[in-house]
């Protein structure tokens, strides 16, 4: 039993506790030249021959690259003929060959925490000058090693079982492809999305820049093999309402609100929606157009049936109408049932993918533009709607105001971003392309158009992007004016953009008839709510983060939580669609083996040190403490605990200790340090 | 009678004597006194807050620091030192370093500890508008009056927190519980040209014009300012002609406080308003109580 | 005091951000004095601070502890009960008559080198003036 005292300074350790009853190991220390990295300024022979004089050690020695094939050799062959038990590598950092080394002792037959790296050039050789004082450092960080490694516990990682299904939540292009990838690997996916259909903001995309493409037919496809593959499981008006568990054991609860239309029967005739009496601004485009309470997504939605909004519905409970019930026995399929009730889904995952996506910045705060106060003041989603052939218009571009078709059309990028005082500080990545996109269109459908866009930058840095913008402009005759605008407004029944071209150098005022801004990506709705129940890190602006901004693009911090789209950062179609796989593929990665492996330096409690005094359990942000209800005290979930120790700095009576970084481990490691 | 400190600064006790008067004026019918605060002197204007040299902003520093002797709230009329006082106090709360060395120079210390108001500000949260619309007098049947605001009342928007500085409405607030019309013009919250009046006024002349025809375009026939150099550049960008009839495109212009002064039901001498500006406001008017 | 005292300071830094950060100072080849010797613990939040107290008792002359920036760290927030920590353990010092200069609290980031270099030349120098914390004679218990 291992007991620790927590006595001050007066009482030495050995006299009054027991210490580990593990026989002193037999260490190895092994000297790295590293070249000149650290021979040049370190005596090795000298920090050899002092290690050997320490306490437990009973071989060292030096080699020019310890990292390279001959010199993790020698530490194999060393372990074996001197009869190791543990090693010390005195070299670069632990960030460079921790692993490494690690590695060769595991193949010579010892457990790997019998491996301590001593850091003697990124903290030792590189930053002292003096060769004295840099050599009598590498002594001091040698012991601290040696040190450390006596008391390391054989640790064996923890094994966990990974539940092989994955949540996709999402039902985006983002959503679709990885759960595509996954499915297609032979895994179930159950993909959960909140509106009625799969599709997310590319159908409501008119066209898909560079190349043109119809973004529905190119997303059809998608909608269409996600919904019908056996591998995929789609809960449309879901939610996930609550996730327990780690990577690999995720246990979620979807709530899943009940269309009132069985799907299998509706045949989409739409009698039920010529009598619904209720009308609300249609969300598919933009509040252009009006739908009814029972509705479908869109022409394209997938699965292709009428799906009843019960919170527009002018009651369910009691029954407030019923036509539509009425309507569809009468002429249609009889497939309408209003006493359907939400259902909660239970089920276990062992990795999920957040593809929650993006909703345009409240341009109304945009009061320069004066979005909200004309009706010909849009954004640029509202254009796409108009440009967009299944659209309010059908693809035809005219005025919301009085339906005129407009001549004078005036495009503001960058709309409330890239301006850290009154709006968004960052830059969405997509707009450029899309207004180039927008205005080229607008000529294509009013050739004696003109079309104005102000700019402030062209960011085109995909592939084809820049020729793309180029031929918009030179093609069809497009006006780039440099500069912001200061202030749309109306005056006398005509509204007016002014606004500035830097390059001329003159104010510009424009009587335009439409006005279209391109408004910021923000993060979803909702994507708050659900960061916080998957315990997955958001950046400051609410988008999920990344576990490094450079080289882990594709997870969350929280083991097991993958990200994908625009949820993750504005980005465009290819850029969404190449993470979405890449996410899938880390996914994949998890799911390859029925189990997984966790770092076994976890916390571990002593029971019978423990009052039950509950001061850890908030503290741990990985809910991985809790007091047993059959012993009443703490213990530790392994599977959870990700090794941070601050319960055990929280803990005052000294049960709570963290495998492998004790507090008698730090504090032999200081005395290395004072000792002179 | 609740008394604010007040910060006159140089204009209202010289060229807009009138504005001086007519705020104080109408403050003793609302019930409450505007005291002039002791040691005032000159803001500095626009100048002290162009740059970060910090002897510019000696000036303001010690005037709020003076101030503070007296109270913890400091009132002004002129948005010129409205803008100045209150991101100087800003400014002494947020940035501690300068401050410290401004306050070293100045031998006085300030950190920010007086709060800065507009007389606006006074009318709308602490007086409130349904006190000032209880003492109408006289209300201003229907005046359709645009309510000019410039730059320095609202921007920067962080800093000065009085309104929207892009869709502000206190004035039109006010003036509706006068009986006004107030009319909405775009050019409401654009600038006038400030100081570009006497070093290039052939830069800030057209943009005085356009402020004007924008409010007539609207539908204003009068307009109503917080700042005597606002006031000074809408007069003279016709020609230099200050008031001159039959200019089409000429509006009258007066201090918000005269209007308040006059459904007050104040004497216009007591607002020092002339027979010349009466008879302009009448013309302004459908025909009515004045 | 004496000039050619040489305190001996203990430095605590987290593995995430500090220790990368100290790690960076080396690739980038800045110099610092050589009296501290670091030891790589997960998190800033593992620092008990009656570990601070032992390791001057044991004969540290100044502690270190660099953890991430708030808001960075890799468990969330563990270098905030760091800092909750800290300030009670500076009222201790108040005292026991230590001077609040020998152990500090820093926010180090993985591309800080720059800053730990100079944290660490600025708290050695500190600490050599404050000269050897001699804590058997200032604070030492009787039995």
């Amino acid at each position: 039993m291992l007991t620790r005292c927590k006595g001050f300074a007066k009482h030495k350790r050995q006299e009054c506790c027991e210490m580990s009853t593990t026989p002193t190991k037999r260490v190895g220390v092994f000297v790295c030249h590293c070249g000149l990295n650290i021979a040049g300024t370190v005596n090795v022979n000298e920090v050899v021959e002092r290690a050997k004089k320490q306490k437990g050690v009973v071989f060292a020695v030096d080699h020019k690259y310890l990292c390279s094939e001959p010199g993790q050799a020698l530490v194999k062959d060393s372990i074996k003929q001197q009869h190791l038990d543990a090693v010390v590598i005195a070299a670069c950092s632990p960030a460079m060959h921790e692993t490494t080394f690690k590695n060769v002792v595991h193949s010579a037959g010892l457990n790997r925490y019998n491996c301590e790296i001593a850091n003697i050039r990124e903290q030792g050789s590189w930053v002292h000058d003096d060769h004295e004082k840099a050599t009598a450092k590498s002594h001091i960080a040698v012991r601290q090693a040696i040190e450390k490694v006596k008391l390391n516990e054989a640790l064996q990682p923890i094994t966990v079982p990974v539940t092989r299904r994955v949540l996709v939540i999402g039902g985006g292009i983002a959503g679709i492809r990885a759960a595509l990838d996954v499915a297609n690997a032979g895994y179930e996916v159950y993909l959960v999305e909140k509106s009625g259909t799969i599709g997310g903001r590319m159908a409501q995309l008119s066209e898909t820049f560079p190349t043109l493409d119809c973004s529905t037919c190119i997303l059809g496809p998608l909608m269409v093999e996600a919904y019908r593959h056996p591998n995929i499981k789609l809960f449309r008006l879901s939610k996930v309402e609550e996730v327990k568990g780690y990577i690999g054991n995720f246990k979620v609860t979807v709530r899943q609100e009940p269309p009132y239309v069985d799907v299998a029967k509706c045949n989409a005739c739409g009698e039920c929606a010529k009598v619904c009496p209720a009308e609300v601004p249609n969300e598919f485009d933009m509040g252009l157009t009006w739908r009814k309470a029972i509705y479908t997504p869109f022409a394209q939605a997938v699965p292709p049936a009428y799906v009843l909004d019960s919170k527009n519905c002018l009651g369910l409970l009691p029954q407030a109408c019923g036509e539509c019930k009425k309507a569809c026995d009468k002429f249609g399929t009889s497939c309408i049932n209003l006493d359907a009730w939400p259902q909660v889904h239970e089920f276990e995952v062992g990795a999920i993918i957040a593809a929650t996506g993006y909703e345009l910045y409240d341009a109304t705060k945009l009061t320069e533009y004066g979005y909200g106060t004309h009706p010909d003041i849009m954004t640029s989603l509202e254009f796409e709607r108009m440009l967009s052939a299944s659209g309010p218009t059908s693809g035809e571009i005219r005025c919301p105001s009085d339906g005129h078709t407009p001549k004078e059309i005036v495009f503001i990028q960058c709309a409330g971003q890239r301006e850290p005082e009154t709006g968004l500080p960052y830059c969405s990545k997509i707009c450029c392309m899309y207004t180039a996109r927008h205005a080229m269109m607008f000529h294509h459908k009013v050739p004696d158009g003109q079309a104005y866009v102000f700019y402030m930058d062209i960011r085109a840095g995909g592939k084809g992007y820049e020729e793309f913008v180029k031929r918009c402009q030179e093609e069809k005759g497009l006006l780039y004016l440099r500069g912001r605008v200061a202030k749309v407004f109306e005056e006398n029944g005509k509204l007016t953009v002014k606004g500035v071209d830097t390059l001329s150098g003159k104010t510009v005022e424009i009587n335009a008839d439409i006005v279209v801004l391109a408004v910021g990506m923000i993060p979803s709705s909702g994507s708050h709510e659900l960061a916080s129940k998957l315990k997955a890190s958001l950046d400051v602006y609410g988008f999920f983060a990344e576990a490094h901004p450079k080289l882990r693009p594709l997870e969350s911090p929280t083991a097991g939580i993958y990200i994908a789209g625009a949820g993750h950062a504005p980005k465009d179609i290819p850029d969404t669609v190449a993470q979405a796989s890449g996410a899938a593929s880390k996914a994949l990665d998890l799911l390859s083996s029925p189990t997984l492996e966790r770092e076994p330096t976890v916390a571990k409690v002593t029971g019978e040190l423990c009052s039950g005094c509950g001061i850890c359990i908030p503290i741990c942000p990985y809910t991985a403490l809790g007091l047993s209800p059959t012993t009443k005290v703490a213990e530790v979930s392994a599977a959870l605990c990700e090794g941070c120790g601050t319960c055990i700095a929280s803990c005052p009576s000294g049960a709570l200790s963290l495998r492998n970084l004790t507090d008698e481990q730090i504090l032999a490691m200081v005395e290395a340090i004072v000792a002179s | 009678m609740q008394s604010y400190l007040y910060f006159p600064g140089c204009t209202l006790r010289t060229m807009a004597k009138d504005f001086d008067a007519s705020a104080k004026a109408s403050a003793r019918a609302l019930g409450f006194e505007l005291k002039d605060m002791e040691g005032w002197l000159c803001c500095g204007a626009v100048f002290s807050n162009v740059n970060d040299n910090l002897m510019v902003k000696a000036g303001p520093n010690r005037i709020l620091s003076r101030a503070q002797n007296e109270g913890n709230t400091l009132t002004t009329l002129c948005a010129g030192c409205y803008n100045v006082l209150k991101r100087t106090t800003f400014h002494a709360a947020h940035t501690p370093e300068s401050q410290q060395a401004i306050n070293t120079f100045n031998e006085e210390t300030f950190n920010g500890g007086v709060e800065v108001l507009h007389f606006l500000e006074v009318l709308r949260d602490r007086v409130g508008f349904d006190a000032v619309e209880k003492a109408v007098r006289t209300p201003l049947k229907g005046l359709p009056v645009g309510a000019y605001y410039g730059c320095l009342l609202l921007r920067p928007p962080g800093e000065m927190k009085l309104d929207d500085p892009n869709r502000p409405s206190v004035m039109e607030d006010l003036f509706t519980r006068l009986g006004c019309t107030p009319i909405d013009y775009p050019a409401r919250t654009q600038c006038c040209g400030s100081y570009l009046s006497v070093s290039s006024p052939e830069h800030s002349e057209p943009l005085a014009r356009d402020i004007m025809r924008s409010a007539r375009n609207s539908g204003a026939r009068l307009l109503a300012v917080s700042c005597p150099l606002c006031k000074y550049n809408l007069e003279t960008s016709h020609d230099g002609a200050a008031a001159t009839t039959g200019d089409e495109e000429y509006l009258p212009i007066v201090y918000f406080t005269q209007l308040l002064g006059l459904a007050l039901g104040l004497d216009p001498q007591q607002l020092q308003l002339d027979a010349h500006q009466m008879q302009r406001i009448r013309e302004a008017q459908a025909p009515g109580v004045l | 005091m004496a000039t050619n005292f040489e305190p001996k300071i203990v430095g605590f830094l987290c593995r995430w951000c500090s220790y990368a950060g100290a790690d960076l100072a080396g690739t980038n080849r800045m110099k610092y004095p050589s009296n501290i010797s670091s030891i790589r613990v997960n998190c800033s939040g593992r620092i008990d601070p009656t570990l601070v107290m032992k390791a001057l008792a044991l004969g540290a002359d100044g502690v270190l502890i660099a953890g991430c920036h708030p808001g960075d760290c890799h468990y969330t927030n563990g270098n905030i009960k760091t800092l909750r920590r800290f300030k009670l353990l500076q009222k201790m010092f108040d005292q026991f008559g230590i001077e609040r200069e020998r152990v500090r609290l820093e926010w180090i980031s993985a591309a800080e080198g720059d800053r730990y270099a100079q944290v660490v030349r600025s708290m050695t120098e500190q600490v050599r003036s404050l000269g050897p914390l001699n804590w058997k004679n200032r604070v030492e218990l009787t039995a």
